[in-house]
């Protein structure tokens, strides 16, 4: 266990894994069949949603039941924009920007109120979202929906749309996942991480909590919109259902499955989006609110940091159950080899673990 | 000007209806500093055994006592075994609980009962009485009395007895409440039955009006943590003040809004929460809470 952790720690074996994962990336989606290629595609979409969501509530600590509202706003975004011909990229920055500005209004009366005041707020999103979409039919089609269609693979690239679909949301996705995860590691993860652990310390610290919860709840939202778009990248049709409160619950929901505050988290959080229901709709469609609230539980009592934090777990357990005699000859090994191959930083975190 | 009393009756009924929840909400609240999002699926929970109940022939208002009395168990029953372990650790945490619970106890009910809607029947007969010209429902009428002799039964049951002091000691600080002899898990459990059983009034008194699904009360449960904020988490008084404010106004601004209407009065609350949140972040009626470090 303790050699294969090692292993990782070291920067080019890192290097090298991720360029594996990058040519894994390159090459899937040219040898998937569609109906896959089409999965992984939602996978990512839901993937950035639950990214944003960890923003606002892994990382700084407050609940918000309202996420999916930002996804919603930013996938009407780019459907109206692109039924009126819009420039594409225009009709990005628009479904990004659109909901960053709804959640900076949002936030900055929001954060005015205690941690639990803002899920009693945000619960309202969704609620007021859906009516107010059907509501305002000449944008956003009524109850009808719209649909938009502009993610047809072009001529030169000689792909499948499903091809071609999934590489867009591999490269936006990816572009925000590494820049979120540049954000939570930065200056402004910290700041984060001390409002969430202690509001009354971090003020004393001259960190507003205030400013950083408002900040974080609109990268959540901008996060969202994008989300949003690439929703419309691979659905190609949104409707208020979309932004259902049911779906703000299953966000929230993998979220926590996944592992709050963690990048791959998020991702394991969107496959749990997009595949637990399909399994539980395959057990019985009319338990599948029943199965997923089970599951949250589960999860919340024997995982409460949810599957990302299941290989930890399960290494501690195995540490502690093999012979104590196993464990002195192993650190000093470990020392011994990793120090004059790589000198990294990486080795002091193993430790700790 | 009938149909302005007509609107303001009917709007403190429904109102009623919020404050029940967002009172049990507050009552969960005080005891253990969480929020409940879970008390709108119990609420539904307690209407379809109230339903059920009435389906294999039991009269509506013994049908209602039994719900009530589920209710009241099963909130013990969540609190002891499933909240307990998240009480006082980390908040967001026990939120993301009760939004488990909350999925979970809708999901038994579509699962039990389906997700068809179920005609629910009303406890007050469907009369209109002549009010200065305007023709106010019998339930309305109702409805706004129960939840004000339950209101009046809470206070004396806090202010009056021994019970109701000990739950508020343990509300006010559990771990001296413990030094002085109080069971305070128990009175936890008590606490969370007595939440359970109010919600499961404003089950049995909504239900008729919107047709029982397990949905139903997501929109309720919304108005009722307007209410909540609204009136400050510190004030059951404020709370129902609030409640009933919010069902008057939005009753008023379905009407004479047009933009509004019946569909987006929900969002009503809310543009009412940002004004007060400006002015007072507080709440109408909460005190300010002072952290120290």
């Amino acid at each position: 266990m303790s050699r294969a952790a090692d292993l990782f720690s070291r920067s080019w074996v890192r290097w090298t894994i991720a360029a594996v994962v990058v040519v894994l990336l390159l090459v899937m989606p040219l040898a998937l069949p569609e109906f896959a290629n089409q999965t992984i595609a939602r996978i990512g979409v839901f993937a950035v949603a639950v990214l944003g969501l960890n923003v606002v509530m892994g990382y700084t600590g407050q609940v918000s039941l309202g996420q999916i509202f930002f996804v919603g706003v930013g996938a009407y975004a780019t459907a109206y924009g692109v039924q009126h011909d819009w420039n594409i990229v225009l009709v990005f920055l628009l479904s990004v920007a659109l909901p960053g500005i709804l959640g900076l209004l949002i936030a900055l009366a929001a954060a005015r109120l205690g941690g639990l005041a803002i899920a009693m707020v945000t619960i309202a999103l969704p609620i007021v979202g859906v009516p107010l979409a059907k509501r305002l039919s000449d944008v956003t089609g009524g109850s009808q929906g719209i649909s938009a269609r502009f993610t047809e693979a072009p001529e030169w690239s000689g792909l499948y749309n499903d091809q071609w679909q999934l590489y867009l949301v591999l490269l936006i996705g990816g572009i925000v996942f590494l820049l979120t995860r540049n954000l939570v590691h930065g200056k402004y993860g910290r700041a984060f991480a001390i409002v969430r652990s202690n509001e009354a310390v971090a003020s004393s610290m001259g960190i507003s909590p205030y400013r950083y919860k408002v900040m974080a709840f609109t990268v959540a939202a901008l996060i969202g919109g994008v989300s949003g778009f690439l929703y419309m990248v691979v659905v190609q049709y949104t409707s208020p259902e979309t932004m259902s409160f049911g779906h703000s619950i299953t966000l929230l929901a993998s979220m926590v499955i996944g592992g709050a505050g963690s990048i791959i988290g998020s991702l394991l959080g969107g496959a749990y989006y997009v595949l637990v229901p399909q399994l539980t709709n395959l057990v019985d469609p009319n338990l599948t609110a029943l199965l997923q609230g089970a599951i949250l539980l589960v999860v919340l009592f024997v995982l409460p940091g949810g599957l990302v934090s299941l290989p930890r777990r399960i290494a501690r357990s195995v540490r502690r159950s093999a012979p104590h005699g196993d464990a002195p000859p192993t650190s000093p090994t470990r020392t011994a080899t990793s120090r004059p191959v790589a000198e990294d930083t990486h080795t002091e975190r193993q430790d700790q673990a | 000007m009938g149909t302005f009393i007509q609107l303001f009756v009917d709007g403190l009924s429904t109102g009623s209806i919020y404050a029940a929840l967002a009172l049990a909400i507050v009552l969960v609240n005080q005891a253990t500093g969480l929020i409940n999002f879970a008390q709108g699926g119990m609420a539904v929970l307690a209407a379809y055994v109230a339903w059920w109940c009435v389906s294999n022939g039991v009269p509506l208002i013994l049908a209602i006592l039994v719900s009530v009395l589920f209710s009241f168990a099963l909130g013990a029953v969540i609190e002891r075994y499933v909240m307990r372990r998240f009480e006082r650790g980390d908040p967001d945490t026990a939120i993301v609980v009760t939004v488990g619970l909350l999925t979970l106890i809708t999901g038994v009910c579509g699962w039990l009962w389906s997700y068809n809607n179920q005609q629910f029947p009303s406890l007050f007969p469907l009369d209109t009485v002549q009010v200065l010209g305007a023709s106010i429902s019998v339930r309305s009428i109702g409805t706004t009395i129960v939840i004000i002799a339950i209101m009046a039964l809470l206070q004396a049951l806090f202010i009056g007895t021994k019970f109701g002091l000990a739950l508020r000691a343990v509300a006010v600080n559990p771990t001296s409440a413990a030094f002085s002899g109080l069971p305070v898990g128990r009175l936890l459990m008590a606490g969370w039955g007595l939440a359970a059983g109010l919600g499961a009034v404003a089950g049995a008194l909504v239900a008729p009006q919107l047709t029982l699904t397990p949905g139903m009360m997501d929109n309720a449960l919304v108005y009722a943590l307007a209410a909540v904020i609204l009136g400050g988490l510190s004030s059951p008084i404020g709370v129902v003040v609030a409640a009933w404010l919010i069902g008057v106004l939005e009753n008023l601004a379905a009407v004479y809004i047009p933009f509004i209407g019946y569909d987006l009065k929900v969002a009503v609350p809310f543009v009412l929460i940002f004004v007060v949140l400006i002015v007072r972040p507080q709440g109408l009626f909460g005190r300010k809470a002072v952290v120290r470090v």
